[in-house]
């Protein structure tokens, strides 16, 4: 067998005119890499050149060009243009329409009248026309006599789907696959070694050497936890001269608390977790989200197999028994794993009923595009409008899946987020709280009567001023229900705008006429009941993705919604898998067990059947794509490059055997992630070094056979969380409420709680966060409106509504960002405050230390003499500042009022110039990317 | 990594100064669709290149001077002799106010006196002294409305549009249509007020739900003027210059152990352009290097006026440099005068007159002032009847959104003319009545665009500046 090598089609993306949505994968572009042709191999979904002689078929060559150009007019609509229909070869010889006209005349090209107007331009008539090669392919089959594979279906199904669509390698079972090498175990125990050594070698190409014992610790160390090899860390990984070192290294970081922390953002990332609603412009914080964080981060510390981890986040409400009440920690988190399916933004508590129906199958449409690029890796949301043109998935499919979620969703019992929430108070707490409450209210009304009398004293001032004759009639129209006023009445008051326009909410304004408090009086009323609500016990939710019992009752019907539009909806559907898929599918998902009253459920368990067959270890998508993800983040790239596209115009696997291989190791693995983890970086080919050489670079350049490990960027976080490791600020508590964020004085978005008045102006408090800014980046507040701008500068993504890989891009803001930020200034001083007290004024022992904790590695001499001298000419610049009157001030993270709020401290020559030297060193590529 | 969803541009971006979010799409975009035209895109991205609108464009640039607060119409550019005649009578008609607690119903002529000023013989107030010598310059609008309540509402109106918050303002929206002809300076840049934010705070040049690249930059008048775009004052000079070079031989010694990893490369000039950002930053914020007869024409040295007329000549060496649109803001409710406004409203003009007058002078004599809109206004007026009424110390107007004036220059206006006119009262529009959306319309017209096809792709709607509301290009008062 002939290496089956693959290699990326360049995506390009194309976005219909739908009012819905709807990224497209446009075709393949013809200018591929210059690399790529290094290596010879099919590139999908382009026309490849075919030889001349070759047997061209209407179902292998000519239908995928009809169904990407053609079909949506003469075949899908209710209406076919000109009454051609180009779904089936026979249709192109019958005569159609009102002329009666052949669109081909099978072996007469000159004669196809189909032919004619495509290459002339005439069709299609918008878009993108046909190439020349098209149209050339077109031509030849036409000439071949217009053959088929086979004998075409009587009539056309609902969803047609030819043999050679389902041959395409995505749809095919997963393969039992043998090791290669097998005379070679030995040598190369891993496994994943021998997939990737073989197809090096039959390259003449061979891995790169192991990486050193320090590249190694900071790189395994990043990978799994996202934070850098703490200064005990190195000590205890430098003192282990055992031959297993390694492998208790990364013991122990699978067991760290961090673990979960980095690959649970990993996964919030597929989710789109936010803490806001989106959609709006106020973008309502969403406050009850960090549950379903949180569960993400436990799930995976405990490993939890990922079998478990999907059914629960697909259907965890339908694994825990009515009624959701006084509920255990198991139960909560099944709940709380929902929240997956509550991610997307959701705007539907803030727009007009005009807007509703969109705003609703927004978050529809939203939550199933999440769904199916997490967990299938296609690109199904294309589907919405009109079958899919790249892929075998019909618009029709694409409602099938959206019906094992409708009755959760339910758009015509909408339920809105606040609506949606679980509360966690048990019985017991709930009683207390209303006792509270009942305490509170007797405060209310006091003030209540309190605004009353102020009212009256107010208006009796006011009337006092007008003429004796005024104030009774005035009192009178006044008091006088608003509907029930004469009409002289009314103008009576019109004339007296500070009589008419006098009430509570108004009241405030009189003080100032009166040299009043009275708006003070009442607020300290109002806090006094607020005081008295503070000792209720607190209650907590879990915003849940569940069924009403009405929609339960009598399930919403899904209907096909044609070209999209949710206000004309066709044939009404039922729950199935993609009918590509569907000979995967045993029993129909939510159908109710033989005997039970399907009246009684609490549940139509279409996603829990959902969940389960796709969580069976058959499914041909599921664990190919998941092995694909942990792969691409611990490689840089997934054996198939494009993870979240595992259709036609994604990539083909660069190892396809190995990608079945993991897939089925996942399963016999019982599904364990951290056992995928084990396998792959006690590999050789993640612990090779990371140097390029001339030769691999020019028989591979996009390292797609993993000839060296790639040199990748820190991410986000992983920069700012590492900042903080090395300044020794990091602050490792876990979980609970995200770290607020809001606008500093510049509009630029800083970790703070907004003191803001509402509209907008510094009111000059502060309050602080008590050690919560140094948390890790995970905790931080995502609002989807307000990404902290630290994060945001390193290409931390929009969630619209979800984000399948992080850009590394490398603009000028970062670099202004790492030198001037008061982040990293603060960050930097932190590091040189750490430093002195750990080695005191011993330069060269601090440039040592500082290298080490900055690069998990030791410095050579001559990089300690630089570091040393640049310590004394820095010094000396600065004291030449402070000399002429430049004050050397402690940097202060900017305070929400202000760069004022807190008094910077003085510094020293000597500090601040240590200060830049560390601030070098977190700003450094060394520091910046991963070895 | 980087193939899908989120792009990675690394290399050539490594040399465009301000590029930065990489998600979304470019407006031309939205054009193509609008045309029909399914569109075959390379990964979206968005930059503050420069880019060329549909119509030929008459603006290139433009300075706004937002006036917070809402300046008294009546007392500055609407003279109304029959209120002098019916001073202190009862005003019957209708009337909204604000600040009930405070109301009367009684009519104050405007204390000071109001004078024919250039060839146009447009009439200012006493005020003003300053504005009467360009009024040959200005189109001055005397009908302006957005009748929505209250300050934030009406900021919001007239800065994003729509009267919610959240939105992005129309200096966003042209950046975000036309980027900026400057790559080393940002495109949109907001120069505040030393003494406080305007009501709607940081709002007022948020770039709602465009992409983060097109909010406007704040530059503060003390130092450091621009996050991280200012070194802290210690560092500034030798002491980063050595910082840089001791992180450039950390990075050249790291690349040479990395043969051939080109990100490493552009990291390393991505430093080099930050440097030269920074320079240039500065370079555009100092004006010790104009001349003597520009300081004294701002007189950047007045004690009273100097502040807002420096910002002035900073925002005309900015459009000079490249950058697209540049607002100044004046303080926390600089004109909101519902009280005292006999000492406030003088003292307030004394603080722009000089400076705004003098930078339409300034953009004329120096050939920018056809290509530059600058605009005047705020986001209301007052009313014309007595507000506290408790003598000369005291009294004061309300808040009027339903008839203000507002002026223009430049970038397309007409010179010399005014436009629309409030009753008899100056109290609502009555005619040639310009709303927040004719107004946004009318901009960006100017600019080369249709306002209803000038759009970002959100929820699934098309959003627009305008709002899609009705909005109108107020054609009368272009050229």
């Amino acid at each position: 067998m002939p290496p089956r090598i693959a290699f990326p089609t360049r995506r390009i993306f194309h976005r219909t005119p739908a009012a819905l949505l709807c990224a497209v994968l446009g075709v393949a572009a013809s200018a591929q890499g210059a690399g790529a042709t290094a290596l010879a191999g099919a590139n999908a979904g382009a026309v490849a050149a075919k030889a001349p002689d070759q047997t061209l078929t209407f179902e292998r060559d000519i239908r995928p060009l009809f169904k990407h150009h053609c079909v949506h007019c003469h075949g899908e609509g209710e209406k076919l243009k000109g009454g051609l229909d180009m779904r089936l070869r026979r249709f192109l010889v019958e005569p159609h329409g009102d002329g009666g006209d052949v669109a081909i005349v099978a072996g007469k090209p000159a004669e196809s009248q189909m032919l004619r107007l495509v290459r002339e331009g005439e069709m299609p008539p918008k878009g993108k026309k046909l190439t020349s090669e098209e149209v050339g392919l077109l031509e030849r089959w036409i000439a071949q006599g217009a053959p088929t594979a086979r004998p075409e279906p009587a009539e056309v199904p609902k969803v047609y789907i030819t043999e050679e669509e389902r041959e395409f390698w995505v749809f095919q079972p997963i393969r039992k696959v043998t090791l290669p090498l097998a005379e070679r175990a030995g040598e190369l125990p891993n496994p994943v070694d021998r997939f990737v050594v073989r197809e090096l070698e039959r390259r003449n190409l061979s891995l790169n050497p192991e990486a050193s014992r320090s590249v190694l610790l900071r790189r395994v160390t990043l990978d799994l936890t996202g934070l850098p090899p703490s200064a005990e860390e190195i000590a205890a990984f430098e003192a282990d001269t055992a031959p297993d070192a390694y492998t208790r290294l990364v013991e122990r970081l699978l067991a760290s608390p961090h673990y979960g922390e980095r690959w649970g953002r990993h996964w919030l990332d597929l989710a789109g977790y936010s803490d806001s609603d989106g959609y709006s412009e106020a973008d309502p914080l969403r406050a009850w989200a960090f549950q379903y964080r949180d569960y993400v981060i436990r799930s995976l510390n405990a490993d939890k197999p990922l079998d478990r981890f999907i059914q629960e986040q697909l259907a965890g409400d339908e694994m825990v028994p009515l009624p959701h009440k006084n509920l255990g920690p198991d139960a909560v988190d099944k709940l709380a794993a929902t929240g997956f399916l509550r991610m997307v933004p959701d705007g539907t508590a803030g727009v007009a009923s005009a807007e509703q129906v969109t705003a609703r199958n927004a978050v529809v449409g939203e939550t199933l595009k999440v769904v199916s690029t997490t967990l299938l890796g296609l690109s199904v949301g294309c589907a919405q409008c009109h079958d899919h043109k790249h892929d075998p998935i019909a618009q029709r499919d694409y409602y099938q899946m959206r019906a094992i979620f409708e009755p959760g969703f339910d758009t015509v019992n909408w339920r809105v987020p606040a609506n949606r929430l679980v509360s966690l108070m048990s019985d017991a707490e709930r009683a207390a709280s209303e006792a509270v409450e009942a305490e509170a209210k007797v405060i209310d009304a006091r003030r209540k009567a309190r605004e009353e009398e102020l009212i009256e004293l107010v208006l009796g001032w006011e009337l006092a001023k007008r003429p004796e004759d005024l104030r009774e009639p005035l009192r009178a129209a006044y008091r006088m229900p608003v509907k029930e006023r004469k009409p002289e009445q009314v103008k009576l008051l019109k004339e007296h705008p500070t009589v008419n326009q006098l009430s509570p909410g108004s009241l405030y304004l009189y003080d100032t006429t009166y040299k009043t408090k009275h708006a003070d009086e009442l607020k300290a009323i109002a806090e006094e009941a607020a005081a008295v609500r503070k000792r209720k016990p607190q209650e907590q939710f879990v915003a849940v993705f569940n069924e009403a019992p009405a929609s339960v009752k009598t399930p919403p019907k899904t209907a096909v919604f044609h070209r999209g539009d949710p206000k004309n909806p066709k044939d009404v559907v039922g729950p199935a898998e993609l009918t590509v898929l569907a000979s995967f599918q045993k029993g129909e998902f939510g159908a109710a067990p033989a005997g039970a009253d399907p009246a009684a459920r609490a549940s139509l368990h279409r996603r829990l059947d959902y969940a389960r067959h796709l969580t069976s270890g058959q499914h041909p998508l599921l664990t190919r794509v998941l092995v694909n993800r942990v792969w691409a983040h611990h490689f840089g790239r997934g054996i198939v490059g494009t993870p979240s596209d595992f259709g036609r115009m994604g990539d083909r696997p660069s190892h396809p055997e190995l990608l079945d291989w993991l897939a089925n190791a996942l399963v016999e693995k019982g599904w364990s992630l951290k056992e995928m983890h084990r396998l792959l970086v006690n590999s050789n080919v993640y612990k090779q070094t990371s140097t390029r050489s001339a030769e691999k670079d020019a028989a591979d350049p996009d390292n797609l056979l993993l000839g060296r490990m790639p040199v990748r960027r820190m991410d986000a976080e992983m920069l700012r969380d590492s900042m903080l490791v090395a300044s020794g600020l990091l602050n490792r508590t876990m979980f609970g409420a995200p770290i607020p964020v809001m606008k500093d004085v510049d509009g630029q978005v800083i970790l703070g709680i907004d003191t803001n008045d509402g509209s907008g102006r510094p009111t000059g408090k502060f309050v602080s966060l008590e050690g919560g800014e140094f948390r890790r980046s995970v905790y931080v507040q995502m609002r989807r409106t307000r990404p902290l701008g630290m994060l945001e500068t390193f290409d931390f993504p929009k969630m619209e509504p979800n984000c399948e890989g992080r850009a590394a891009s490398t603009v000028a803001p970062q670099s202004l960002a790492l030198m001037n930020s008061e982040f990293a200034l603060s960050q930097a001083t932190a590091f040189a405050d750490r430093l002195r007290a750990e080695c005191g004024s011993d330069a060269a022992a601090v440039v040592r230390r500082a290298w080490k904790l900055a690069f998990a590695a030791d410095p050579a001499e001559e990089e300690v003499k630089k570091g040393v001298e640049f310590l004394q000419k820095q010094t000396a610049t600065l004291k030449a500042a402070e000399a002429s009157g430049t004050k050397l001030l402690r940097p202060v993270m900017r305070q929400p009022t202000g760069p004022s709020a807190v008094k910077p401290e003085p510094s020293t020559p000597e500090h601040a110039a240590l200060a830049t030297f560390c601030q070098a060193l977190m700003s450094a590529n060394a520091f910046l990317y991963i070895d | 990594m980087n193939r899908n969803g989120c792009y990675t541009r690394r290399h050539f971006l490594a040399q465009s100064g301000f590029g930065l979010s990489s998600l979304g799409a470019l407006w031309l975009l939205q054009q193509e669709k609008l045309l029909g035209k399914p569109v075959d895109l390379v990964p979206q991205h968005f930059d503050t290149l420069p880019k060329v609108p549909p119509f030929q464009p008459r603006a290139r640039a433009m300075i706004s001077m937002f006036m917070q607060g809402g300046p008294s119409q009546i007392d500055l550019f609407d003279p109304k002799p029959e209120l002098d005649k019916r001073n202190g009578q009862k005003f019957t008609g209708e009337i909204k106010f604000d600040d009930a607690a405070n109301a009367s119903t009684k009519l104050m002529a405007s204390p000071w006196r109001f004078k024919k000023h250039g060839q146009s013989g447009i009439e200012v107030s006493e005020l003003l002294p300053y504005f009467s010598q360009i009024v040959d310059d200005v189109t001055l609008i005397r009908g302006m409305q957005t009748g929505v309540s209250n300050h934030d509402q009406s900021i919001n109106a007239m800065q994003t549009g729509g009267i919610l918050g959240g939105r992005p303002t129309a200096g966003s929206w042209l950046t975000y249509a036309l980027g900026s002809e400057s790559q080393e300076l940002p495109a949109y840049v907001a120069l505040t007020d030393p003494r406080g934010l305007p009501v709607r705070g940081v709002g007022n040049w948020s770039q709602g739900w465009l992409p983060s690249l097109y909010q406007g930059t704040a530059v503060r008048s003390a130092e450091p003027r621009m996050a991280n775009l200012d070194p802290a004052p210690h560092l500034r000079g030798a002491a980063q210059s050595q910082y840089l070079d001791f992180l450039g031989e950390l990075n050249r010694a790291h690349l040479a152990r990395h043969p051939a990893e080109s990100d490493l490369e552009a990291r390393i000039s991505s430093y080099a352009l930050a440097g030269r950002l920074q320079v240039a930053a500065k370079e555009a914020l100092d004006i010790r290097g104009e001349s003597e007869a520009t300081r004294k024409m701002y007189g950047v040295d007045d004690p009273e006026s100097g502040e807002f007329a420096t910002r002035c000549l900073i925002a005309r060496r900015l459009i000079e440099r490249g950058v697209r649109f540049v607002q100044l803001f004046t303080g926390n409710q600089t004109w909101d005068h519902h009280k005292g406004i006999f000492k406030g409203l003088p003292s307030a003009c004394k603080y722009v007159d000089r400076g705004a007058a003098a930078l339409v002078m300034d953009l004329k004599e120096r050939g920018l002032l056809d290509s530059t809109v600058v605009h005047w206004g705020g986001e209301m007026g007052r009313l014309p009847v007595i507000e506290y009424d408790g003598g000369r110390d005291v009294v004061g107007r309300d808040h009027n959104t339903y008839g203000f004036s507002m002026w223009l220059a430049g970038g397309g206006f007409k010179a010399g003319v005014v436009h629309g006119e409030t009753d008899e009262f100056g109290h609502r529009a009555v005619k040639d009545i310009v709303t927040h959306h004719d107004y946004h319309a009318t901009l960006l017209h100017l600019f080369g665009f249709d306002h209803a096809k000038l759009t970002f792709q959100r929820n699934g709607s098309a959003m627009a500046l305008t709002d899609n509301k009705e909005a109108r290009v107020v054609s009368e008062i272009l050229t």
